[in-house]
């Protein structure tokens, strides 16, 4: 069996605060080979990865490599040995521009003092060899979520990788993009690399890889061929079950109440227009879904929403008050769930403990902060019942949340944000990086919340998820509403794909409705 | 593993150090276990000389809180010695608008006093950096020149001693002096202060919702936005706290010591109280350990000067290869972790 792999993982073991993420796991790749890791939130994926690739030591277990038995001490060796990865989280620097990025860490040409031009140059025609339109000049802050994916695996590629690992590489990407991806592993296939690829998304599993492995609770439960499987028994095998199908039931609650109303809505950035104006009203018991492209100003409504950027012009109603000028404390008091895009950064502090992550959302109200003073017992049973309830994986409430894996991050964030039912919910990418249990979970929660009568905003990049939970679809474009949509299971999809390319909507829908 | 690597780290800093404190003995000629002896013997061989280290550790603790407050929420605040210069500039003017008072209320009122003189001194900076994103770091050390040197002209002018011809103040009503608590030696009340200051910061940043606030912003200034925390103002308040118990080490330096004002009378505390929140990892029992640490330091190093000859200043050469080997500590042990592969291929 071992003979023809190039990659051979066995009996690996990796304890954590004396807990096992990883228990006797073994993965065999083949050269040539797309090899998909599939797996609950918290099976340790991330782990087995990390620990090929040098960052975590292994406690027990053997590697083989190319047929030599290895040890990698940091990612430096993995690299040395051509093995590549790509993190849940990138890690580019966000002032450096592209080109300086990739190189960041080698010894190119010239050290101390490359030529950066012939660099450059190298990379202009790596990115265009793989049909990426990005300069190597350009800032990495001045992408997209999707634009730095892309640097990430180019990055790779300048160092000759032989087996590239991506984790999650699709939970940021647009349908397009992540069809481009694929193209590309393609293309790597045939020119013999091999990758690992991790996702929640079996219908890309069944898509573009060859092989299967699925882990549970730190352990293997089955390695399969793609073509001899499918996606009940792939879900079968991670959670254990079959998955409901999340069904919509028609909004009875107050169809014609306002909970979150936009009106002429506009943002500026630097002085240009960046969004808007728009007009929406989102009614109690209702969920609009934003469809668009990333960075069509999803960014931007979702901030002016919160408050953490002021809109140049334009209202923002909460339950029908005017929250222009309330400042985001009293928005969020008004009732106001966040569910944050960015969720390292804007959601959660990585170096607090959990308990101390859920108190960001509770400090003030009155069950958790008495005269000034922290009640601790009561913000650890939340966090308890939080952990109970969203099936969070983590070593105990007092550890750093840094220590717990994406999907249980997001996990945490709704937890939080959807505690206390907020009459008014932004969620922006609510089930990124979530696995299949935990995003019908989540689905449920947020049309249970619907049910009881919130009004919910949801900007995601992905379609099936706008079809499956929104009353009505709003299609953005250079941070314009192209059109709003009823969706009574009559929208076309190649219509909303146009809209979403910015062409002009139909005569008779018109481009800014205000309901 | 880990931890055998830590405590080895740790006993290797020790070596160095004990070392180090060797060849600059040996180096002014002097006598190496007779240097040693005189030492010890200076920080545990009397009651005195044990109080000398309470005594200095008071100021280093307090400022040194401030600082770590500081810290913590990413205010860099390198003025606490200005901020000790205007809490002593404070007491002595409180003391001469209100010389009649009782100890009860002029002790307190004293305190309150210093405690916002050097609130306000960091506070101006605080805003700076808050509004217009202006380094705090530069402001507050150049904010220390001008408060030494604002002392300097009040000890010749308005809180001058008319009787004397130096610049010094005269001597605070009894009110305000703090009473001793060990008689004979200079132990007062300021050390008491200091002690409740280290309780009052734990609770404040690690029980109280103030505090869990700013300890938030340090760690992550747009996760804290998003949730609701004013950053900015929380950014100030940490300013006035910070400088503010700077403030009361030097009140409890007039207050407690000089019983006047005057020029230099501090020899940098508020510099060291910077090593002190470092050492102390911004961790109030570990500052005031630090602070303990580091008076002891001194104090025994005068001692040795005494009793073997050996110049007090090389306290401060081993005081900054202390900071130097701690600060360093992690990066050497990943740079010896490499080596030693390197070896082994
Ligand atoms: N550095 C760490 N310290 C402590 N625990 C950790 C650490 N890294 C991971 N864990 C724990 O190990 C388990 C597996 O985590 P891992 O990140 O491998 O999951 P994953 O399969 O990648 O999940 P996800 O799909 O959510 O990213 C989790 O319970 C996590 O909390
Ligand atoms: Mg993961």
């Amino acid at each position: 069996m071992s003979t023809n792999s190039i990659l051979l993982m066995k009996d690996i073991d990796k304890y954590f605060f004396g807990k096992a993420a990883n228990d006797k796991v073994s993965l065999e790749v083949k050269p040539g080979e797309i090899h998909a890791l599939l797996g609950e939130n918290g099976a340790g994926k991330t782990t087995l990865m990390n620990i090929l690739y040098g960052i975590y030591q292994r406690d027990g277990g053997r590697i083989t490599w190319k047929g030599e038995e290895i040890h990698f001490d940091s990612p430096r060796e993995a690299i040395d040995n051509r093995i590549g990865m790509v993190h849940q989280h990138f890690m580019l620097v966000p002032t450096l521009t592209v080109s300086q990025n990739i190189t960041l860490g080698l010894k190119s040409e010239g050290h101390p003092f490359p030529n950066r031009r012939s660099i450059d140059e190298k990379i202009r025609e790596l990115l265009s060899a793989y049909d990426v339109h990005i300069s190597p000049t350009d800032k990495v802050s001045s992408l997209s979520v999707g634009g730095e994916q892309w640097v990430e695996i180019i990055k790779l590629l300048y160092r000759n990788a032989e087996l590239l690992i991506l984790d999650e590489p699709t939970a940021v990407l647009t349908p397009q993009e992540t069809k481009r991806l694929f193209k590309v592993l393609e293309k790597l296939r045939q020119e013999g690399h091999s990758v690992i690829i991790i996702t929640h998304r079996i219908p890309e599993v069944l898509e573009i890889t060859d092989r299967v492995t699925i882990l549970r609770d730190g352990r293997n439960v089955a390695t399969v061929h793609t073509s001899e499987t499918g996606s009940v028994e792939l879900s079968h095998y991670m959670i254990g079950r079959e998955l409901k199908t999340i069904s919509r039931t028609p909004n009875t609650v107050c169809p014609h109440e306002e909970g979150l109303g936009l009106d002429e809505l506009a943002v500026e950035e630097n002085g240009r227009n960046v969004l808007g104006p728009l007009s929406l009203s989102v009614r109690k018991g209702e969920m609009i879904g934003i469809a668009g492209v990333d960075g069509n100003g999803q960014k931007y409504l979702a901030e002016a929403v919160l408050g953490v950027r002021d809109c140049s012009a334009g209202k923002v109603r909460l339950l029908g008050g005017d929250a222009s000028s309330a400042s985001i404390q009293q928005r969020k008091d008004m009732g106001l769930g966040y569910i944050a895009e960015d969720r390292q950064n804007d959601a959660l502090i990585m170096d607090m403990d959990m308990r101390e992550n859920v108190l960001l959302r509770m400090y003030s109200k009155r069950e958790y902060v008495k005269s000034g003073f922290i009640k601790y017992a009561n913000v650890d049973e939340t966090a308890k019942e939080m952990i109970d309830t969203y099936n969070i994986k983590t070593a105990g409430i007092g550890k750093p949340v840094r220590y717990l894996s994406g999907g249980n991050q997001q996990k945490l964030i709704l937890a939080r944000e959807l505690a206390g039912s907020p009459p008014v919910i932004i969620a922006f990418h609510p089930t990124r990086g979530l696995d299949i249990g935990a995003t019908e979970f989540v689905r449920q929660k947020l049309l249970e919340r619907r049910a009881s009568g919130s009004s919910i905003l949801l900007i995601s990049a992905d379609l099936d998820e706008i079809f499956a939970l929104s009353d009505r679809i709003a299609v953005l474009f250079h941070g314009k509403i192209m059109a709003v949509l009823e969706n009574d299971g009559n929208v076309d999809v190649n219509y909303l794909g146009r809209l979403m390319a910015g062409e002009a909507a139909e005569s008779g829908s018109d481009s800014r409705r205000v309901e | 593993m880990e931890r055998l690597k830590t405590a080895l780290s740790y006993i290797l800093i020790v070596v160095i150090i004990l070392s180090l404190a060797v060849v600059l003995i040996l180096s002014v000629g002097s006598d190496v276990p007779k240097s040693f002896m005189s030492f010890f013997r200076g920080i545990f061989g009397s009651l005195y000389g044990f109080s000398e280290v309470l005594v200095r550790a008071t100021p280093l603790i307090l400022a040194g809180l401030g600082v770590s407050i500081g810290f913590r929420t990413g205010f860099i605040n390198i003025g606490a010695e200005g901020q000790i210069y205007w809490g002593a500039i404070a007491v002595t003017t409180t003391a001469y608008l209100f010389p009649g008072l009782p100890a009860l209320i002029a002790i307190p009122l004293g305190i309150v006093a210093g405690f916002v003189a050097g609130g306000i001194w960091a506070l101006i900076p605080g805003y700076l950096k808050a509004r217009f994103g202006i380094s705090e770091v530069i402001n507050t050390i150049m904010f220390n020149y001008i408060a030494i040197n604002i002392l300097g002209i009040l000890v010749r002018t308005v809180l001058k001693d008319p009787e004397y011809p130096l610049p010094m103040s005269s001597k605070l009503p009894n009110g305000f002096i703090f009473p001793l608590l060990m008689y004979p030696t200079r132990l007062h009340l300021g050390f008491l202060i200091a002690l409740i200051a280290m309780v009052l910061v734990y609770v404040l940043m690690w029980k109280s919702s103030p505090g869990y606030k700013l300890r938030v912003v340090g760690l992550n200034q747009r996760a804290s936005l998003c949730s609701g925390i004013p950053v900015k103002k929380y950014i100030v308040f940490s300013s006035l706290l910070s400088g503010g118990f700077a403030g009361i080490a030097g009140v409890g330096e007039i207050a407690g010591i000089h019983y006047k004002l005057l020029e230099g009378f501090s020899p940098g505390f508020g510099y060291v109280a910077i090593i002190v929140a470092l050492l102390g990892k911004n961790n109030p029992f570990g500052v005031a350990a630090a602070g303990l640490g580091i008076a002891a330091l001194q104090v025994g190093s005068l001692s040795m000067q005494r009793q073997a000859g050996v110049p007090a200043s090389i306290s401060w050469i081993i005081m900054g290869s202390i900071v130097l080997l701690i600060l360093a500590r992690s990066t050497l042990l990943t740079f010896f972790a490499e080596k030693e592969k390197e070896k082994k291929v």
